[in-house]
């Protein structure tokens, strides 16, 4: 049985879509190696937006789940970097911008210093 | 008054007079060791008693404090490491900045928890300690030796090897009191801040070398201890990010700080990777497994994080270099447009060698190449050398000329505000530096404005409050939008303190990314106390408080803090590209002040903060007889 990511990739072939990328160390919260690139295109629900986007990707990753969110509030933890269409969150959108069809969102590991 | 050494300590402080030749030791109350734990509030304690506003930091009096903690030698990941705290010479003010290795628990079994020296000796010596034996020596045969060839010859005096023997000290370039020159040691380990090293240089200590003591150190509940230290180390493996830090160390922060607008790019020009520029080979696993490596872990430390590297290919090729943290891919790769990972790899530890600060070098050569490329500095000036973005062998050049203080290299080696303003004109708008003279880090600030709020805002010559460890444990947000003025000053001022505590635990900032709770586990189990997470950073902010205090007394006020035209600058392109954080400066200065609770006119604690943290003796000497009513 397709997963809902495949299903989604597989609309999103045909019909209004966003892109999610993980990149590096990230890629392990999505069955990957700890590096390159792992991308996965998920149809675009209406009034679609990063934080439902994230939530739709992560319902079938549960290590991914647990990176993006912060368990005491819910919201979007402190592991995980967002980036939509080149910019930082906080720059041209927030988490509850509304998405457009073909915008892309970029995750990658938190900043560690040193 | 208890009389017995808390578990964890040695029970003595090691002082060393070297303008009078005497070496004795100080003994502390267990009363005393649970006020200042160790690290940087011993050193601050020290600095602040006994360092008056006229020793500035080349006078003989400067104090210079090379302290471990209550950790350091005990079974817990990342404890070999020391706190070094002075007046330091690229601010002249005081000075917090920490090492990592073995110096620690070397130091902790020869049966002393720091070393403090004071005064001027009138020969280069070299501090050599082997339990009991404490003994000044003559450091002739060391001098002109950069920092590695300074531990192989030491290796092979003492006929020891391996981790027998650590030994930190200072290259040529604290020799010559380049400003920012470091303390560096245990091939690779530096502590890089605010010219530590040219304090020692000015002192004529070469090094401290240490044979591994035979002492051993007693933990109050050891079993309790173990069951700590496992609990650290699991956290650190599982947490989602610290798993990367426990697996590659601080290599992912090349990507990672690319995509967020906070990789520094050929000195602040742009923030976008040079076309052509292949990202995979930048990645982590890429970083490690693109040379033959091997791990070089520190005392007790079980992360895959300090590793020994070979140069698979080019002029260097064969030799081993020490595997470059982020910051020295940054200051030694990317701030100086050098994207060839090789040359990078080799340049980062020539720099340790030479013993300067890898982020003051990329500003200062990243500097130097735009200089050259915008024709503000003619190849003339350089004694005919030719710097051109990204060539690692002009910048090690320049490098040796600066260690050496020759050419332009005498004034390259006051860093780059110095130089910067002395040379003026356009120049002067290139140079990334605080105020203050202290250095940034080498991340790009401009997107991250926490970081340069706080290296501006910090009293230690560096970031003072650091990055966010779990700050829903101290009631704060998990995650902030980086660009909003109040949220980011509100958070750098709510997290002062904690990275105080870790530092004077003698554990490694990289190995404390967890609870403070978890901390407190460990310090209460090797000791018997009872610490808190509120006495945890209650400490903090009186190491935090009696800093800012000394820095005050030294004339480094607010007028200071502020970053210079280039550091705090709008990123032309990137992810963070039209980001001003000018226009919102003093506005962060205000909430920041308002949240740490110091006047935001003098700079100083008020009087109720150093109440609240223990401090009230401290307000007859800062606030006088009368306190003005808007610091009441």
């Amino acid at each position: 049985m397709p997963s809902e990511v495949d299903r989604d990739t597989a609309l999103a072939q045909e019909e209004a879509h966003v892109q999610i990328d993980t990149v590096a160390w990230v890629t392990r919260y999505v069955g990957g190696s700890g590096s390159d690139r792992i991308g996965s295109a998920l149809a675009r629900a209406p009034a679609a937006t990063a934080r439902t986007a994230l939530r739709r990707l992560s319902q079938r990753l549960p290590q991914l789940r647990r990176a993006l969110r912060d368990p005491a509030s819910g919201e979007l933890g402190e592991h995980i970097e967002v980036v939509v269409n080149g910019a930082i969150l906080g720059v041209r959108h927030g988490l509850d911008s509304e998405l457009k069809d073909g915008d892309r969102i970029l995750l990658f590991g938190q900043y560690m210093g040193g | 008054m208890e009389t017995s050494v808390p578990g964890g300590y040695a029970g003595r402080i090691l002082r060393v007079d070297l303008t009078n030749d005497r070496i004795w030791t100080q003994p502390l109350s267990p009363q005393d060791y649970r006020q200042y734990l160790g690290g940087g509030r011993i050193g601050a304690k020290i600095l602040y008693e006994e360092v008056p506003p006229d020793v500035q930091w080349d006078h003989p009096e400067n104090r210079l404090i090379l302290a471990t903690g209550p950790l350091a030698g005990l079974p817990v990941w990342g404890t070999g490491g020391l706190t070094v705290v002075t007046r330091g010479a690229m601010t002249n003010g005081a000075t917090s900045t920490q090492a990592n290795g073995f110096f620690g628990a070397n130091l902790k079994y020869s049966g002393y928890d720091a070393i403090v020296f004071q005064g001027q000796a009138n020969r280069w010596v070299y501090l050599y300690i082997k339990d009991d034996t404490v003994e000044l020596r003559d450091a002739a045969q060391l001098l002109g030796k950069d920092t590695w060839e300074m531990q192989d010859t030491l290796n092979t005096e003492h006929g020891l090897s391996g981790h027998q023997m650590s030994v930190y000290g200072i290259g040529p370039a604290g020799e010559n009191l380049v400003r920012f020159a470091v303390i560096a040691g245990d091939y690779g380990h530096v502590a890089s801040k605010n010219g530590c090293g040219a304090v020692m240089g000015k002192k004529q200590v070469k090094a401290v070398c240490i044979v591994r003591g035979s002492r051993g150190l007693r933990a109050a509940d050891a079993r309790g201890l173990y069951q700590a230290a496992d609990d650290i180390a699991y956290d650190l493996k599982t947490d989602p990010s610290t798993r990367s830090l426990y697996e590659y160390g601080t290599l992912p922060g090349v990507v990672n700080l690319l995509g967020l607008g906070a990789l520094p790019i050929k000195n602040y020009t742009t923030n976008e990777k040079p076309e052509g520029t292949d990202m995979s080979l930048w990645e982590a696993p890429a970083l490690r497994n693109g040379f033959d490596h091997r791990g070089h872990q520190c005392s007790a430390c079980g992360m895959h994080h300090c590793h020994m590297q070979v140069l698979p290919s080019g002029p260097h090729q064969g030799k081993i270099v020490d595997e470059p943290e982020y910051e020295g891919w940054s200051g030694a790769g990317w701030a100086i447009g050098l994207t060839d990972r090789v040359a990078a790899s080799w340049l980062n530890t020539q720099i340790d060698r030479a013993g300067v600060d890898v982020n003051e070098f990329g500003w200062l050569i990243g500097w130097v190449m735009e200089c050259m490329e915008k024709g503000y500095i003619t190849k003339a000036q350089l004694g005919g050398l030719e710097v051109r973005w990204g060539d690692a062998e002009a910048a090690n050049q320049l490098l040796q000329l600066i260690a050496q203080r020759q050419h332009l290299g005498d004034l390259l080696a006051e860093g780059v505000k110095r130089a910067s303003e002395r040379l003026g004109g356009h120049a002067a708008d290139c140079a990334i530096y605080t105020m203050k003279g202290a250095t940034p880090r080498g991340h790009d600030h401009r997107a991250r404005w926490e970081e340069m709020l706080d290296t501006c805002t910090g009293s230690t010559g560096t970031l003072e409050s650091g990055a966010a460890v779990k700050p829903q444990e101290m009631g704060l947000p998990a995650r902030i939008n980086p660009f909003d003025p109040d949220a980011v000053a509100k958070l750098v001022g709510s997290l002062q303190g904690r990275r105080h505590f870790e530092d004077s635990l003698g554990a490694c900032i990289f190995t404390t990314r967890t609870t403070i709770e978890n901390l407190c586990c460990a310090l209460n189990a090797a000791t018997g106390w009872d610490y808190t997470l509120g006495e945890a950073l209650r400490f903090g902010r009186r190491t935090s408080a009696l800093l800012r205090a000394f820095n005050i007394r030294c004339g480094i006020g607010p007028e200071l803090e502020k970053p210079s035209k280039r550091y705090g600058s709008v990123p032309v392109d990137g992810p963070a590209a039209g980001i001003a954080i000018e226009p919102h400066w003093e506005h962060m200065l205000d909430v920041w002040y308002e949240t740490v609770r110091y006047d935001r006119k003098t700079g100083l604690p008020k009087p109720a903060l150093l109440r609240e943290l223990g401090l009230e003796h401290l307000i007859p000497e800062l606030w006088g007889e009368e306190v003005p009513s808007r610091a009441v």
